[in-house]
């Protein structure tokens, strides 16, 4: 095992990173911007040290900062978190080459399933069905065959993106002709790179993943699915385990197709795989996250596994020591992303400092977050507050305790979309557990920020 | 956890204290500072201070640094955890209210990365600097980054030991103002006077 940690990120799963290391054992150093001086990661760790300004290209995204913050307080690994450095090969590898162990998968791994395309050709030859999509496009005429085979509508979508970032939907042909352009400069600000495909658009999708973990000794579990189908211009807003939408046979089907496909292709750490599921219940393979997720705190609550302890334990090339046989999932559990942004005006980020600060309790509750009354929150960063996860035996019981927790939860001094949640929860839609992806979007989250205002 | 309420009843109370210091002491400071000849006023509120100072020939004005444990720790980089942190900074509110007549203006040269600290051989306090001038490197990965004087000045105590480790923004090196000289043709003390506001 690791004898400390670099956790080379920010926000809640710095927090959440800390927690697993101190649950292990074993050390750990904060490490952080100038901007999260005060943050709570850094205020609780037993050390923390400043890596670099608030500018992200020059802290949390800096290779050099990051790795030599790791050689001079003593760790022998670091842990990027989710975003940032987490699925960066470049990174992985350069880690290694000082004798640092990277917490993820190795840069072979990541390397890859690096490019989606080539992810989604890799693991349809191991079995796994997958959206129709086009290669790589070389310029804008080249878009239109592509989108005329194919068939509208098509997302565009970047390959070196992540998390439905610079994604657009596009009709017709005069909407791709228009947009291609500035999806192909977008992609090259956002990801320094510009490369583009393109992807079928399934109307009224579920966004269904599969939780994988495999250890290098090739030992190999899943951790079931979790639904993602509440989303915001492609942004999760609300996750449940299971889903509601498959029964138990797809369910499980789903996972073990999963995980032997991602296996066989070669994976390893902990991994999840994205699906596409259209209202017959066909489930098209999408991508492949190779980090811990945010989301990953409803598979917790439901197997009672600690991912991030079990991911380090993987980096430190310890076998899995649990069987698929071993892994139950008990019961339903729900994550609402408490985001600082205001619903009422288009969801503008909003920073600021906060007040009060409750947090609920009861049973089933917790509380995934790094805010304490009097924190500033930083306007370099993402709108991510915390994460409310409830667990009940059932999915109505999940959602009253769901309900209860939000009224309880209070962020003094900053807008942001706790009212927004339970508007969804009160939605026909969403108790009937037919939410699609688009919902959202093509509603409108105008009725829902009207009723949360209620 | 009392701790926990504590540090936001503090929180709440310093906050009121820069808001009063923005609000009501800093306008009546910058008139009296631009009248006086002065080229440093500072004054104290409930345990935070704000010190004002006319720009010396060059950009004088350290970054503004209103975080616990951003100032001067002489401790080294790696904070032994913000309960240090904050103890020190304690430490210092009650040892400032002795030392009232802190005119010295603070300035030192900080870590531009996170490595090991090295001074340029031939550093020794009371050489005198131009602002940019490269005092020493802090070794991140084997590769040098420039440690540079922020302004013109005489070097004073170092805060860092040579060869240890070094966190960004870390203060290194003292710089030492030449006497302040009071512009006569200073205009408008609004836009003239760089003010700081830090905890004391």
């Amino acid at each position: 095992m690791f004898n400390k940690v670099l956790i080379a990120n920010r926000g809640e799963i710095a927090v959440r990173i800390l927690r697993a290391c101190r649950t292990l054992g074993i050390g750990a150093v904060v490490a952080y911007s100038e901007a999260d001086r005060d943050s709570l990661a850094a205020q609780i760790a037993d050390e923390a040290i400043c890596i670099g300004p608030a500018d992200a290209r020059r802290s949390y995204l800096c290779a050099p900062a990051l790795i030599s913050a790791a050689m001079v307080t003593g760790c022998d690994a670091i842990h990027p978190g989710y975003g940032f450095l987490s699925e960066d090969e470049g990174f992985a590898d350069v880690v290694r080459a000082h004798d640092l162990a990277f917490i993820g998968p190795s840069a072979e791994v990541l390397e890859r399933f690096a490019s989606k395309e080539a992810t989604r050709r890799l693991l349809a030859a191991h079995g796994l069905r997958t959206v129709p999509g086009s290669a790589m496009l070389r310029d804008e005429a080249h878009a239109l065959a592509e989108a005329e085979r194919i068939g509208y509508p098509v997302l565009i979508k970047p390959s070196g993106g992540g998390g439905g970032k610079g994604m657009r939907l596009v009709r017709n042909a005069q909407e791709l002709e228009s947009t291609f352009k500035v999806s192909r400069s977008e992609a090259k600000a956002a990801f320094g790179d510009d490369s583009l495909y393109l992807e079928k658009f399934l109307e009224e999708n579920r966004h269904i993943e599969i939780q994988v973990a495999v250890d290098r000794f090739g030992n190999a579990v899943h951790m079931f699915e979790r639904d993602c189908s509440v989303q915001r211009r492609h942004q999760k807003i609300i996750e449940e385990t299971p889903t509601p939408a498959l029964n138990e046979a797809q369910r499980l089907d789903l996972a073990e197709c999963a995980l032997k496909a991602v296996t066989a292709a070669g994976y390893e750490n902990l991994g999840t795989l994205e699906f596409l599921v259209d209202n017959k219940g066909d489930a098209y393979f999408i991508e492949i996250n190779c980090r811990i997720q945010v989301e990953h705190a409803i598979t917790e609550m439901v197997t009672g596994i600690d991912m991030v302890a079990l991911q380090i334990k993987i980096a430190a090339g310890e076998p899995l020591g649990i069987a698929q046989s071993d892994i139950v999932a008990t019961g339903h559990a729900i994550e609402f992303r408490i985001l600082a942004e205001d619903p009422a005006k288009d969801f503008r980020p909003q920073a600021g400092l906060v007040g009060a600060y409750l947090t609920p309790g009861g049973p089933g509750v917790r509380m995934d977050s790094h805010l304490y009354p009097g924190y500033e929150i930083p306007t370099y960063y993402d709108s991510l507050l915390g994460k409310l996860c409830v667990w009940a035996p059932d999915r109505a019981t999940a959602i009253a305790r769901g309900d209860a927790a939000l009224r309880e939860l209070l962020v003094d001094g900053v807008t942001t979309n706790i009212e927004l949640h339970r508007a969804i929860l009160a939605n026909q839609v969403f108790l009937d557990g037919k939410v699609t992806t688009s919902l959202l979007d093509r509603v409108g989250s105008a009725p829902f920020v009207a009723a949360g205002s209620r | 956890m009392p701790a926990r309420e504590q540090d936001a009843a503090q929180v709440k109370r310093d906050h009121a204290a820069i808001s009063s210091l923005a609000d009501e002491l800093l306008p009546a400071l910058i008139a009296k500072l631009a009248a006086s000849g002065l080229g440093e006023i500072e004054v104290r509120e409930g345990g935070w201070k704000a010190r004002l100072r006319k720009p010396a020939t060059v950009e004088a004005r350290p970054a503004a640094k209103p975080a616990a444990g951003a100032q001067g720790s002489a401790h080294g980089a790696v904070r032994g955890g913000a309960a240090l942190a904050r103890a020190e900074e304690r430490d210092r509110r009650g040892a400032s209210d002795e030392a009232t007549a802190d005119a010295e203006p603070r300035i030192a040269a900080k870590s531009p990365a996170v490595g090991i600290y090295n001074p340029r051989k031939d550093l020794a306090v009371g050489m005198k600097v131009r602002s940019g001038d490269r005092i020493a490197t802090v070794n991140v990965l084997g590769v040098n980054e420039d440690v540079v004087a922020p302004v013109d000045g005489v070097i004073g105590s170092s805060l860092v030991e040579a060869g240890e480790a070094v966190e960004y923004g870390q203060e290194l090196v003292r710089i030492e103002l030449p006497e302040p000289v009071a512009d006569p043709s200073a205009t408008a003390p609004g836009r003239e006077t760089a003010g700081t506001a830090g905890k004391a």
